[in-house]
């Protein structure tokens, strides 16, 4: 019954023709409607079940926030959105949308819509700095590598490690990326030719330049309300589910990825504790809003799970390059090739994954221009324009 | 000096002086290698250099062979390596250097090519007004009662011209150079060394951020603006015309000289090592703004769809189409297919939404709901609207005709909508579904301009309007060819029959009753001795006539047929039915009434007096109460 993700693709203005204003007899339906309901609730909280992770880390255990652990959100929320979609247009008579409350709802959504857009884009564009961590990480890896390690290689690593955690560490806020070139040579300056480092932003963030991913979110989960009992369609429902998702969804990634301006981002949604299908979801957002909390105090790049254990190890490895001395203990040397291992490890993570989250990404952003379209679409020819400002 | 074994090069620099040289430049260690850059030294000593790093490059790689044992030769690698590092540190911060130096943004305007071509599109009034739907088509309406002078003038002058300017200041691939040849070589020198020494990562890591710096500082040069979808949706369409015209612009600009002339850069310092390095540099340098470069495109591809904006979107697609392929060669490689595919998928999206913008338009012509009946009869404003925006469409036939693939959705035969004007396609079988969508736009049109006129109350001004209405279609349509061409004459010939008929309606709708006052039957009474007419049903007819004329003289003098000779057609078939009738009227009853009292009340018009009020017809002026009499 779930479809997989990419059975959607094709337009379902395809397959039904909505132009034509098929009324259906609304009483022969409602029980259909109820059935509908309950299964789109159940299928949501099944998907959510998937996504937590199991209290032994076992090795094919997907740990929190990892990229491999996203992937799987963002499939979830594919899958969560073609079922709703199906709730919401297949074989319903398309003026409901219009009629309250959808009337309002409607809109609400298609706002969020486009906020998920502009994150997927913020978030694409912070898998690069990602990358770039990683890369760096490339660096020190082949340096500490060398057998035997010798003074070279480690100050060689040194000059890596210390641009890794400078990128790490740095705020959110547009464009002040620190970069490596800012260390040229441990401080050294081009005497009278400085070039302005100020101008060097190398790692801008390619998004507007009053765009906040805290505010987008914070945008998207007003008018957050789940709806009462009792309500006429029984669509209220679904929406506000399919909402909550969407903004859960689009928050764990903000939490994890770096992009432009995040302080502030909400820790806490309001979802009411006691609807069923969002139990797991809760008890997800309740852990990454935890970690958060802990994490901006010290002002981190992100609670990617990779990038997570990546500073550590950048933080051990600093300590150890500063007060190498060749040719070094044994034990430490075996301590730090296991270090250096688990950073390899990580840098092929990232290599193999990146892109196909990236990919993944791009993907969900198609869903929901698609989703929009359709839905602008069956506005449109049900003879109520809405605002254009939209 | 002593002359160590393992040196065997005959470079003429043995290792301890190449180690000496090579420590002597490293910038943690003396003040005086912070404060110069080797490369701005003279050549020798830039040489001197380069050579010091070659040597020890050989020592390590020979180390191998030498007879020295494993523990002196696990400590010279370790020396080696110390020494390669401080290098390549070093090297590091001038290659660094050198591409500072040599980084300035692209100058946008020496770029531009000033014959760029135009080409004029006129219309009768500007689209630019975006004219939307409903209310403000009654608004429209109610101006044009205040302002008869443009009623006049209306569709004979174009009194706007809308300027459709392509921009062919950049019709290829043209790389330059951004980097002179010397600094190229320099480049060359310390690339090839960082890579032989396993620095490779670095030195991909310095070129593609200094490189990309400058192009985000190009990117601000050429007015690229980081804008959110959120921002875009939020914009006035009129805004958003113009930064798709300007985007249009940098775009090519970006793809076929600043894009190509990077990567013709990273060809150039990496020649020879291999082309996965040039293709990492280069991609370091661009994917960032080249995907900033294609978000704004996408963001114009997915927002909401109204017919204002056809023809915006319609630029654009086809300047990205013609983009394509330069797109594709610039972007040839493996790492950079996320870019080529994001181009592809937004040209698929602006294709799309050419498709929903048409169908929204066909949608907001049927349903268009302006009830205020146009003063005089006159054209409907959105009639001009619908036909010059056709005529634009006819324009951009090329890239439609690629695009339009579907026949028009609604109407078909017999559907029993009373909503939706009957349309049988399958006459229309071998158009193009192009073709079909435009005939279909007029059927739609037609429909709705019908159910207009019925809110005339009267049943001879609605005629008129139909009339001047479709007339104004066909003229439009006879006014371009490829309009013309697509629409086909037997449909014209339809339109131009349904005018015709209008027309008739027209007349008998406002003549048959004037005319009636001056037939024969009742005038004639039998038996009586006074040549058998009735005086007084004479004088009742005359009377009336004199009435009724005057009525319709003064009504419909205010109501308007724009087109000259049309209005010229039309006064001449009334003249042709109302003057003979009148004369010869006059003829047989003129001598009754002047051999009563006051024939002056009964006879008040010549016939040269109702041949000059038939000039006044349809000219849009109200005319004074009294026709002008002939002294008499």
């Amino acid at each position: 019954m779930p479809l997989p993700a990419n059975e959607y693709q094709g337009s379902f203005l395809g397959r039904i023709s909505i132009r034509r204003n098929q009324v259906i007899s609304m009483d022969g339906n409602h029980e259909q409607e109820m059935e509908d309901l309950e299964l789109f609730q159940k299928h949501v909280a099944d998907r959510f079940v998937d996504l937590v992770s199991p209290a032994e880390d076992t090795a094919s255990a997907e740990p929190l926030l990892s990229i491999a652990w996203l992937r799987r959100l963002l499939d979830t929320f594919l899958c969560c959105e073609s079922q709703f979609k199906a709730l919401l247009i297949m074989g319903r008579d398309p003026s409901h949308v219009v009629k309250p409350p959808l009337d309002r709802l409607i809109p609400e959504l298609l706002e969020r819509s486009v906020k998920s857009l502009d994150i997927c884009n913020a978030v694409c564009n912070g898998i690069e700095s990602v990358r770039h961590c990683q890369k760096l990480a490339e660096i020190v890896v082949s340096a500490l590598e060398q057998r035997p390690m010798g003074d070279g290689q480690v100050k060689r690593a040194k000059k890596a490690l210390s641009a890794l955690v400078l990128a790490m560490a740095a705020d959110d806020k547009e464009g002040n990326h620190k970069t490596p070139e800012r260390t040229w040579s441990f401080g050294r300056r081009v005497g009278n030719k400085d070039r302005g480092e100020g101008n060097f932003r190398s790692l801008s963030w390619a998004v507007a330049k009053n765009w906040s991913a805290s505010k987008q979110i914070q945008a998207m989960t007003n008018n957050l309300v789940a709806p009462r009992g009792g309500e006429p369609t029984g669509l209220a429902l679904p929406v506000y589910i399919m909402s909550a998702v969407m903004v859960f969804v689009m928050w764990a990634l903000v939490a994890a990825i770096p992009c432009q301006e995040r302080t502030g981002l909400a820790t806490h949604f309001p979802v009411p504790r006691q609807l069923g299908w969002a139990q797991n979801m809760i008890g997800l957002q309740e852990k990454i809003g935890e970690e958060w909390k802990k994490k901006e105090k010290k002002g981190s790049a992100g609670l990617l799970e990779e990038m997570q254990r990546m500073e550590k190890l950048g933080q051990s490895l600093i300590d150890f390059t500063e007060s190498f001395s060749f040719p070094g203990e044994a034990e430490k040397l075996e301590e730090v090739a296991m270090q250096v291992g688990e950073l390899a490890d990580i840098c092929q993570k990232m290599e193999v994954g990146l892109m196909p989250l990236q990919q993944q990404i791009r993907e969900v952003f198609h869903r929901v221009v698609r989703s929009r379209t359709e839905v602008l679409e069956i506005l449109e020819h049900s003879g109520k324009v809405p605002s254009p400002i939209m | 000096m002593e002359q160590p074994p393992e040196s065997g090069s005959g470079s003429g620099l043995v290792f301890e002086e190449a180690e000496k040289i090579i420590l002597r430049w490293d910038s943690t260690a003396s003040e005086e290698a912070r404060e110069k850059m080797i490369f701005d030294c003279d050549r020798d000593e830039v040489n001197r250099y380069l050579q010091a790093v070659d040597e020890i490059q050989r020592s390590m790689s020979t180390a191998s062979i030498s007879s020295t044992s494993e523990d002196q030769k696990s400590n010279n690698k370790v020396n080696n390596s110390a020494t390669i590092q401080i290098a390549m540190a070093r090297l590091e911060d001038e290659f660094r250097n050198i591409l500072l130096i040599h980084t300035t943004p692209i100058e946008a305007d020496s770029l531009t090519d000033p014959s760029s071509s135009y080409s004029f599109h006129s219309t009768d009034e500007s689209l630019d007004e975006s004219l939307s739907f409903g209310e403000t088509f009654d608004a429209r309406v109610k101006q044009q009662q205040e302002d008869e002078e443009q009623q006049r003038e209306g569709i004979s002058a174009d009194s706007s011209s809308f300027s459709h300017s392509s921009y062919r200041s950049t019709s290829c691939i043209r790389e330059i150079d951004l980097i002179p040849e010397e600094a190229i070589n320099d480049l060359q020198c310390i690339a090839g060394r960082m890579i032989s020494a396993g620095y490779l990562r670095e030195c991909i890591q310095v070129y593609g951020s200094v490189r990309k710096s400058a192009v985000d500082a190009s990117f601000r040069r050429l007015g690229i603006e980081k804008l959110s979808i959120g921002d875009i949706q939020r914009l006035e369409w009129d805004a958003l015309e113009t930064k798709i015209r300007r985007w249009i612009r940098a775009a090519k600009i970006c793809i076929r000289i600043l894009f190509a002339s990077e990567k013709k850069l990273c060809e150039q310092i990496f020649e020879g090592i291999g082309t996965a390095i040039d293709d990492a540099c280069f991609m370091e340098t661009i994917k960032g703004p080249a995907i900033q470069l294609f978000n704004f495109a996408e963001a114009i591809s997915i927002s909401r769809r109204s017919p204002e904006k056809l023809f915006k979107i319609l630029d654009l697609h086809d300047a990205l189409m013609d983009l394509i392929p330069d797109i594709e060669v610039v972007f040839d490689s493996k790492s950079s297919d996320s870019i080529r595919v994001q181009a592809a998928e937004i040209l698929s999206r602006l294709a799309e939404a050419v498709r929903g913008i048409l169908s929204e338009f066909e949608n907001a012509v049927l349903r268009e709901p302006s009830r205020v009946p146009v003063p005089g009869g006159t054209i409907h404003p959105l009639t001009r609207y619908v036909m010059n925006y056709i005529s634009l469409i006819s324009d951009y036939k090329q890239t439609l005709i690629e695009l339009i693939v579907s026949k028009p959705s609604a109407g078909s035969r017999y559907s029993g909508d009373p909503t939706t004007p009957d349309m049988d396609f399958a006459e229309l079988e071998a158009r193009t579904p192009l073709a079909l969508h435009l005939i279909w736009i007029i059927v739609i049109l037609q429909f709705n301009l019908d159910g207009k006129s019925k809110h005339y109350k009267d049943a001879s001004i609605s005629n008129l309007f139909m009339m001047n209405n479709v007339h104004y279609i066909v003229q439009k349509v006879k006014g371009s060819p490829e309009l013309r061409e697509m629409i086909g004459d037997d449909y014209l010939r339809k339109l131009t029959g349904q005018f015709r008929q209008a027309a008739t309606s027209y007349q008998r709708a406002t003549w048959v009753k004037v005319l009636y006052c001056l037939r024969d039957e009742g005038l004639h009474v039998s038996g009586s001795f006074s040549s058998g007419v009735s005086k007084s049903a004479l004088r009742e007819r005359f009377k009336t006539f004199n009435a009724m004329f005057e009525e319709v003289h003064r009504t419909e003098a205010t109501w308007l047929v724009p087109d000259s000779q049309l209005r010229e057609e039309l006064r001449i078939s009334i003249s042709e039915k109302l003057i003979p009738a009148y004369r010869s009227f006059l003829g047989r009853f003129r001598s009754h009434i002047e051999s009563g009292k006051h024939p002056e009340n009964y006879i008040k018009y010549s016939v040269e007096d109702l041949e000059d009020a038939v000039l006044d017809f349809f000219e849009g002026y109200p005319v004074s109460q009294h026709l002008r009499r002939r002294s008499q």
